[in-house]
This record gives C-alpha cells, sequence and structure tokens, in this order.
C-alpha cells in the first residue's frame, strides 16, 4: 500500500462510525420512504404489498387537506424564525455586557430549549385557557385591550397564535447562545478603535457588530428554518391539528395518516414532498451562504 | 463416576422439564401503581400458573401512549407477545392487517360456550369480516354525572331522564352568577366533539354512524335522527348552554367539582379523578337521558386478543378464558375495573359498588364505536363534521351529509 493510500484508508476509517450513521438513520430511511410512498404499503411483513405507482402522489395532491397542512408549516417557519432571531439577538446583546447576575440571566432564557416540548405544550393550553387563561387576563382584565375572553385554541382563527407563541418563547434561548458565541468573537480592537473615532453605541451595534454576525445570522436562519419545518410536537399536543384541521402540519398530518390510519405508503408520500420541500429551501439558502463576502 | 453420572441425569431432566414449560406473553397497559396491577401480579397470574403448570404468564407492562408505537414496531419487525390486552378501537384494525388469530375459528366449541356469557356491546367490539378477533376483558361506558347542589340552587330535585328534561335543565343550569355580563356556570360541558362524545347524543336521539353491519353511511350518519342530534347540540352550545370546548383551562371533571358545570358525561374513572383532587366532592350518576333511541351511551374498554404469531395458541386461550372467567372478573371488579360478562349484577362485588350499577345498567343499551378497521378516520370525520356545524357554522344536514360521502368512500375500500 503506497503511503498516500494508507493515508486516505486511515481517513476513511475515522469517517466511518458517522458515515455509517449517516447512512442507516438517514439515507436509508429516504430511500426506503420512497420506495414504500409508491406501493399501499402493509406493515404486516407476511402480507405482500401493492405497487401502485404514483397514485399515492396523485391522491395526495387532490386532497384538500394536504394543502392546509404546507401552508401552515410555511407560515409557522415565517413567524417563528424571525421571531426566534430577532429576540434571540436582542437578549444576547443585553446578555454580552458585564452585569451582574450573567449567568443566571444566560441559563434562565436558556431553560426553555431544555425543557420538553410535551410539558410546555401543555403549560401554554393553560396560559392561553379561553377561561382562566393567563393570557386572557393580561388582555382583558389587566390592560383592557379586548372585551371578551378569547377561546384561543378553539376558534380556527386564533388557533395557530399559541403556537406560534410557543415556538418563539422555546427558542429563544437557543437563539441566544448561538449569538452570544458571535457576539464574543468579534475582535474587542474594533469596539475600541470605533469609540475612539466617536461612535456611538447605535453605530457600532449597526456598523461593527451586525456585518460581523451576518455568518452566524446565516446559520441560525438554517437551522431554524429547518427545525421551524419539523414543528410536531406542539400542535400533536396542544390542537392535535385541530380545530376543524386548522392547525395541521406537515408532520402532524403525516403522523396521522401512518400511525393513526395505517397508510404508510400513503404517508410516505407526504414525507417525500416534505423532504423535497425542505431540501430545496436548505439548497437555496446554502447557495446564499456560499456567496458570502459581506466584510 | 457415579455421581457424575447422576449429575448428568438431573441435569438432563430438569432441561426437559424446562422445555416442557409454556412462556406465554402477556402485554397490557395496567399502570404499575394500580390496584389492578397488583392484583394481576400478585394474585390472578400465580394461580393460574398453579392451575396450569406447565404455562408461564409473562406480564409486560407498557404504557398506554407508548403501546400503539410499540405495537407498530413489533408488526413491522413480526415480533409480538401471544397475547394482549388491547383497546376495543384498535382491534379490527390490527385483525385488518392480519396480525390476531380469530378465535371464533380457531376454538370453535369453547367459543360458542363462552359467547353468550358477554354483554353484548363489548363483545361486537371484536368482530370485523365475519370473525372474532378477541373477546371483551374489561368495559366502561359514560353516564350523565350530575351535580345536586348545584340542581338545588336552582330549585330541581332529580336528574333529567329525558332529553326534553335534559335541554330545559341544561338552560336552567347555565347562568351568570357574578353578573358581569359573562356566562360562568353552564348547564352542561364535555371535552370534545369527537363520537366517544357525540355519540350518546346521536344514539339517544334515535341516530347511528353506521348500519348495523358497519359497510354504510349513508342514510346512517345524515339520517334525519343523526341531524336532528347535531343541530340540537349546536344551538344549545351556540347559545352558550354549553361550556366552551377545548379552550384549555379547567378540566372537565375539575369544573363539575368546583360547581362550575352543572353536567357532563363521564366514565367510571371520574371518580377517582376528582376524589383524587376534591376529596369531598359529592358525585351523583345517573343514565343518560332517553331521547327517540332510548338511554344510549359509547362502550369503552379493552378486549383480550392472541396473536397469530404465537406458538402456544391453546396455552393463550387457557389464561384468556381464565381471564374472562367470572371469579377472575370479580376480583377485578374489587379494584375498579368493569366486568364485561351478564348478569353481574345481583353479585355482592357489584351489588354493594357505590357507581358499578349505574354504569351496568348503561352498559345494556350501550353502543360500540363501530368496529372497522377504518375507524380512526371515520372517528376524525365525524369529529370535523360536528366541529364543522358547532363552530364553524355549516349547516348540520350539509356537515353530515358531507361525512356520510367521506366515510363511503372509505367503506368502499373494504368492499
Amino acid at each position: 500500500m503506497t503511503r498516500e493510500k494508507r493515508r486516505k484508508s486511515v481517513g476513511l476509517l475515522f469517517v466511518l462510525p458517522g458515515l455509517i450513521t449517516y447512512f442507516a438513520w438517514t439515507l436509508y430511511p429516504i430511500i426506503k420512504s420512497f420506495i414504500m410512498s409508491l406501493y399501499e404499503w402493509n406493515i404486516n411483513p407476511n402480507i405482500s404489498n401493492k405497487f401502485i405507482g404514483l397514485e399515492n402522489y396523485i391522491e395526495l395532491f387532490q386532497d384538500p387537506k394536504f394543502y392546509v397542512a404546507p401552508k401552515n408549516t410555511i407560515f409557522y417557519t415565517l413567524i417563528t424564525v424571525p421571531g426566534q432571531m430577532i429576540f434571540g439577538f436582542l437578549v444576547a446583546l443585553l446578555l454580552n455586557r458585564k452585569m451582574k447576575g450573567q449567568t443566571l440571566f444566560r441559563l434562565l432564557y436558556y431553560l426553555p430549549v431544555v425543557t420538553s416540548w410535551v410539558i410546555v405544550s401543555i403549560l401554554f393550553q393553560y396560559l392561553f385557557a379561553a377561561r382562566g387563561g393567563l393570557v386572557n387576563f393580561l388582555l382583558k382584565d389587566m390592560f383592557h385591550i379586548i372585551q371578551k375572553d378569547i377561546a384561543w385554541l378553539s376558534n380556527p382563527k386564533t388557533a395557530m397564535i399559541p403556537i406560534y407563541t410557543l415556538g418563539i418563547w422555546k427558542g429563544i434561548g437557543w437563539s441566544m447562545l448561538i449569538f452570544l458565541a458571535g457576539l464574543q468573537g468579534i475582535p474587542k480592537q474594533l469596539y475600541e478603535a470605533a469609540s475612539l473615532d466617536g461612535a456611538n453605541s447605535w453605530q457600532t451595534t449597526t456598523k461593527i457588530t451586525l456585518p460581523l454576525m451576518v455568518p452566524t445570522i446565516m446559520f441560525e436562519l438554517v437551522m431554524l428554518t429547518i427545525g421551524g419545518f419539523n414543528v410536531f410536537l406542539s400542535v400533536y399536543v396542544m390542537t392535535g391539528g385541530g380545530p376543524m384541521g386548522s392547525t395541521e402540519v406537515l408532520s402532524s398530518y403525516m403522523f396521522k395518516e401512518a400511525f393513526d390510519y395505517f397508510h404508510f405508503g400513503y404517508g410516505s408520500a407526504i414525507s417525500v414532498i416534505f423532504f423535497i420541500i425542505v431540501f430545496t429551501i436548505a439548497q437555496i439558502q446554502r447557495k446564499l451562504l456560499a456567496k458570502r463576502s459581506f466584510y | 463416576m457415579k455421581k457424575a453420572l447422576f449429575l448428568l441425569v438431573v441435569v438432563l431432566i430438569s432441561t426437559f422439564m424446562l422445555a416442557q414449560v409454556k412462556e406465554v406473553i402477556f402485554w397490557h397497559s395496567y399502570s404499575t401503581t394500580s390496584g389492578e396491577y397488583k392484583l394481576l401480579t400478585e394474585e390472578i397470574i400465580p394461580e393460574f400458573e398453579k392451575e396450569h403448570s406447565n404455562i408461564k404468564i409473562t406480564e409486560v407492562q407498557v404504557p398506554y401512549d407508548e403501546m400503539r408505537r410499540r405495537l407498530i414496531v413489533s408488526t413491522a419487525a413480526a415480533q409480538y407477545p401471544d397475547v394482549m390486552r388491547m383497546d376495543i378501537i384498535w382491534v379490527p384494525q390490527f385483525a385488518d392487517i392480519g396480525v390476531l388469530l380469530p378465535v371464533d375459528e380457531e376454538f370453535p366449541e369453547d367459543f360458542q360456550q363462552i359467547k353468550d356469557d358477554f354483554l353484548p356491546g363489548p363483545l361486537a367490539t371484536n368482530y370485523w369480516n365475519g370473525h372474532y378477533y378477541g373477546v371483551p376483558l374489561d368495559t366502561n361506558t359514560r353516564v350523565l354525572l350530575w351535580n345536586r347542589k348545584m340542581f338545588e340552587e336552582s330549585g330541581l330535585s332529580a336528574p333529567p331522564t329525558n332529553m326534553e328534561e335534559f335541554i330545559k335543565d341544561i338552560k336552567i343550569l347555565t347562568k351568570d352568577t357574578d353578573g358581569d355580563g359573562q356566562i360562568d356556570q353552564w348547564g352542561f360541558a364535555d371535552t370534545g366533539f369527537g363520537p366517544w362524545n357525540s355519540m350518546p347524543w346521536i344514539y339517544s336521539f334515535g341516530g347511528q354512524i353506521l348500519n348495523p353491519t358497519n359497510s354504510k353511511a349513508e342514510g346512517y350518519v345524515n339520517s334525519p335522527e343523526s341531524v336532528e342530534a347535531l343541530k340540537t347540540f349546536k344551538d344549545l352550545y351556540n347559545q352558550g348552554y354549553i361550556a366552551p370546548i377545548g379552550g384549555g383551562g379547567i378540566g372537565v371533571l375539575e369544573g363539575y367539582a368546583e360547581g362550575i358545570y352543572a353536567m357532563t358525561f363521564s366514565g367510571p374513572w371520574a371518580e377517582s379523578i376528582i376524589k383524587g383532587q376534591y376529596p369531598d366532592a359529592e358525585i351523583n350518576y345517573s343514565l343518560v337521558p332517553a331521547g327517540k333511541g332510548g338511554s344510549k351511551s359509547v362502550v369503552g374498554g379493552e378486549d383480550i386478543v392472541i396473536f397469530n404469531s404465537t406458538k402456544y395458541k391453546n396455552e393463550a386461550w387457557e389464561f384468556v378464558k381464565f381471564m374472562t372467567s367470572k371469579e377472575v372478573q370479580l376480583k377485578f371488579a374489587t379494584v375498579g375495573q368493569m366486568p364485561v360478562l351478564n348478569g353481574l349484577l345481583d353479585e355482592p362485588e357489584i351489588k354493594e359498588h357505590p357507581f358499578f350499577p349505574v354504569y351496568l345498567k348503561q352498559l345494556e343499551t350501550a353502543v360500540p364505536r363501530s368496529p372497522h378497521p377504518a375507524w380512526n378516520e371515520i372517528n376524525d370525520i365525524m369529529d370535523s363534521a360536528w366541529q364543522n356545524a358547532v363552530i364553524g357554522g355549516v349547516n348540520p344536514q350539509d356537515a353530515l351529509d358531507n361525512a356520510a360521502y367521506e366515510i363511503e368512500e372509505i367503506l368502499k375500500e373494504y368492499r
């Protein structure tokens, strides 16, 4: 074996564990889902599956429910991603200063991130309860913004609002942590030089901090978008896709078809479409990210 | 040498004997902290093993929320338990994908003998496509819970027994007690719009979801009686007599105990949930008010099924028969599980029970949710239809005509 070859094979050994898990847990399920989506799939392996070609996809595009789910998923992403990033950035700016209790505040903001989705979803059900919920109490009894209690979760027009709110609230901590890391990476000399030149804090934020944070912002954008598309547990727990299917998202719709109705082929077709959407968006974002020459 | 030979013989004999012991694996969702679990593991299983020295029962507890996922994974891997206590609405679905043993075909003589011992509602939940895929193990239904104190405050003395009284009482019991212009006490409350909640209304009004053979929806789910049930509910709800459903906040049973909701329908677990938080609460039970269709409620509970992959069919069946025997059923009744056999109303365990008699009486006429593999879909269609009508403003006739169409589309696939 030549030295070059040996070097390569050693390298391969190092990436092998990663590759194996990638093939077993990512690539294989994607391919398998695609195959399953062409069948009327029976989960009992003793019963043969019926090949039906693209019938699942044809049926899918005729299903009115299918159009609600991507719409809700996209709206969820469009609202929660900027929400998490804006609040996360503001909190990161605040906590980047030297101040008392800095660690405590960082911990407090990060706490929702590590709390179980199920638990916080139940908590938000209570916050947004029609009767005796904190949100209605604040809006109606404290600030008199509304006249009557709003039944947030049982009205199709408002049911997504608690889900958005939860998504933003839970994600602020993660977004803050990544921004903090980015902020700490900005050389102090830049600020010193700017202050010698007489820049005020607004100018340093917009002219130094923001441009230097662009790579971090792009990274968050990609990760949070993927996270936004994966929204599932909050919907599953808080509304179960209701009322009247108004909060159905792609993953809850797929879950229902496959695991509640045993339409595994149809469910796979949904996840294939789901995969194509997320893959396309991630590619576009990657292209934007690769072209960066921001500073 | 002699010693070694003796040892060898002992080893051989014991392996031989061990091989004779047949292990039957039993999956269930009894909570490990419950009285049912204690009874099962400390009394029922040991007793069964004593009677059948060649059978060993290995019980495996899987929490209910995980059970479905576990079963689906097991199905994909073709690794099942031998026997399982299964939610009644799953039985036709798993029977349809071909993993359950048709017990009426496998054990015809035994089955004929025990068939008539079971309450009809729970037994029907095992039936799919001409066969029985299990037998009932335990059951429940929903009855009317009424708050005596609130009734008396409104000048009412007894729970409603028919639909007219029921509707009248709901209206009387709904009030704005603090005079701020918002209703804060309701005559009736419930947890959802799905068939579990709506069936007492639909069937007591004389309506149906599917025909008796579960093959037709058109003309049943949208019959004049079914429409009337939905219309009545919708009007009461929209006029504010029924508490908002699904808004979160205080639970229905908690609200009942606190005197916010005067009536609800609930299963036998209401007692432990309410008493756990409100030890002094008084709970009053009564039959579902009778309409044109009589006093009808909905059947819940579990069946006991055998997977057709089992190596020990006969041993599994012995265990199934044991679990559904009168003695074992009565023992389970003492820890709060409702029995599935006919004619137990006079047994002391039932007669002296604070609320089983009402439930068992209700069970005589209770209707199972149509045993059909696609029940989950039908369930969701019904849920949407009721929601569309009640909160979406759709005309009840149109909502149910649409449901009939959608259910027919699904039933077609099984014809």
